[in-house]
């Protein structure tokens, strides 16, 4: 519940604020918003396993949002930009899909 | 490569299955596994965990951040890339703007040259280079004659989608034959869509456009040409007449003659030269040496499918 509520405080403060995001980054926030969604269902589907940790949760969330931009600038200076994103947006979309796979089973045992 | 050192202390190496195999079996991060392992063995103090649980709170103020200025921006980037496009197309049209006006004044200006050098000239000269320059395409000319008249068929959805072979449209390939066909029917002047054809005048094809000239033009086509009164008859009988009828008959383009009165065809724009120079003595003009019939007397940098008369 407190979880959603910081999630919901993050947004208000994200339409609040308006902040101006660097022509550089840009690129990257795509990545990085898949990235983080990642970690979060991976977060979601370790609560309804019972074997959430705070810790966890924010070590991969981080690691994975860096690691991704990081992919994708190794990428964008090797030429090859587009097509390391669309691994990195394929690995993650895999993970993602699997995850909710899981959740789904949790609260529907179907 | 050293030899393989069995010394006991390590775990014998195992292969994990591939990559792609794991990532679809087990997509939870086994850190959490790790975790939770860890955490039954020795419980952490309240206080870590309590620093842990903010720490993450936090984390999660930043993903709801994070995506609503992800959101924004896509947001954001939308309208951006349609006003680019319609600033483009504002500058191209000011650009257009541009140059019809400065060759509306290149003609008055052509004209005023024209006045003085006939004042200047002796009448008969004078005259011989009029001749020549209406027979070059370089001066406005009036007369009777033929009017050919080709349009693109009448277009059936193909506005949805855009694509797709869309409604059979006249090419450039058939203003040029056209306009071969005229000179060779007897035509002294030719114009498409208001543009005089000169001895090194191009139609050409970039993209869907068709250029006269580099200039483009668009449908429906005015192929006008001055010329003796029998020369619709002998359009008529020309071998392009009858492939326009007969693609026209099958396919819904349209494809008119008619004999046209007085008609008034303007001026070609001066035409660059590059290579070739006038003399220093009596040719008054270079247009005055260039040809003296439309013949294909081209520049030969640029093809001109559309050349003199054959």
């Amino acid at each position: 519940m407190i979880a959603v509520l910081a999630l919901l405080a993050g947004v208000v403060l994200g339409v609040w604020l308006d902040p101006t995001v660097p022509a550089a980054l840009q690129p990257y926030l795509p990545i990085a918003v898949v990235a983080a969604l990642d970690a979060v269902f991976g977060g979601v589907r370790a609560k309804l396993d019972r074997i959430f940790d705070d810790k966890q949760f924010v070590v991969s969330f981080i690691s994975n949002v860096l690691v991704a931009a990081l992919i994708v600038y190794l990428g964008d200076q090797l030429g090859v930009g587009g097509q390391l994103s669309t691994g990195v947006v394929v690995v993650l979309g895999v993970r993602i899909f699997g995850n909710v796979a899981a959740i789904r089973r949790h609260l529907f045992r179907a | 490569m050293s030899a393989e050192r069995g010394d006991g202390g390590r775990p014998a190496r195992v292969y994990a299955p591939d990559f792609l195999t794991e990532l679809f079996r087990n997509p939870l991060e086994p850190g959490y596994v790790a975790a939770a392992e860890r955490k039954r063995r020795n419980p952490p103090p309240a206080w870590r965990t309590r620093s842990a649980r903010s720490v993450s709170l936090v984390v999660l103020v930043l993903l709801g951040f994070l995506l609503a200025v992800a959101y924004r921006q896509t947001m954001e980037e939308e309208p951006g890339r349609s006003q680019a496009r319609s600033g483009l197309v504002e500058q191209i049209k000011e650009r257009e703007r541009q140059t019809d006006e400065l060759s509306a004044r290149a003609d008055q200006l052509r004209e005023e040259v024209g006045r003085q050098r006939d004042a200047a000239l002796s009448g008969s000269t004078a005259a011989r280079l009029r001749d020549l320059e209406a027979g070059t395409g370089m001066g406005r000319v009036r007369g009777d004659g033929v009017v050919v008249r080709l349009a693109d068929a009448p277009g059936d959805a193909d506005a949805v989608t855009g694509t797709g072979a869309g409604p059979p449209q006249v090419l450039y390939t058939d203003l040029q034959g056209v306009a071969n066909a005229l000179w060779s029917a007897g035509a002294e002047a030719v114009a498409i869509n208001g543009q005089r054809l000169t001895a090194t005048s191009t139609i050409r094809s970039a993209g869907k456009a068709i250029l006269v000239d580099f200039r483009p033009v668009t449908g429906p086509y005015e192929v006008a040409a001055i010329g003796p009164g029998s020369m619709k008859r002998r359009f008529e009988q020309s071998r392009i007449a009858a492939l326009m009828r007969e693609v026209a008959d099958k396919t819904g383009l349209s494809f008119g003659v008619r004999e046209a009165d007085d008609l008034t065809l303007p001026a070609a724009p001066e035409p660059r030269l590059r290579y070739a120079e006038p003399p220093g003595s009596p040719s008054p003009s270079p247009s005055g040496d260039r040809s003296a019939s439309p013949g294909p007397s081209g520049s030969g940098t640029s093809p001109s499918p559309s050349g003199g008369g054959r």
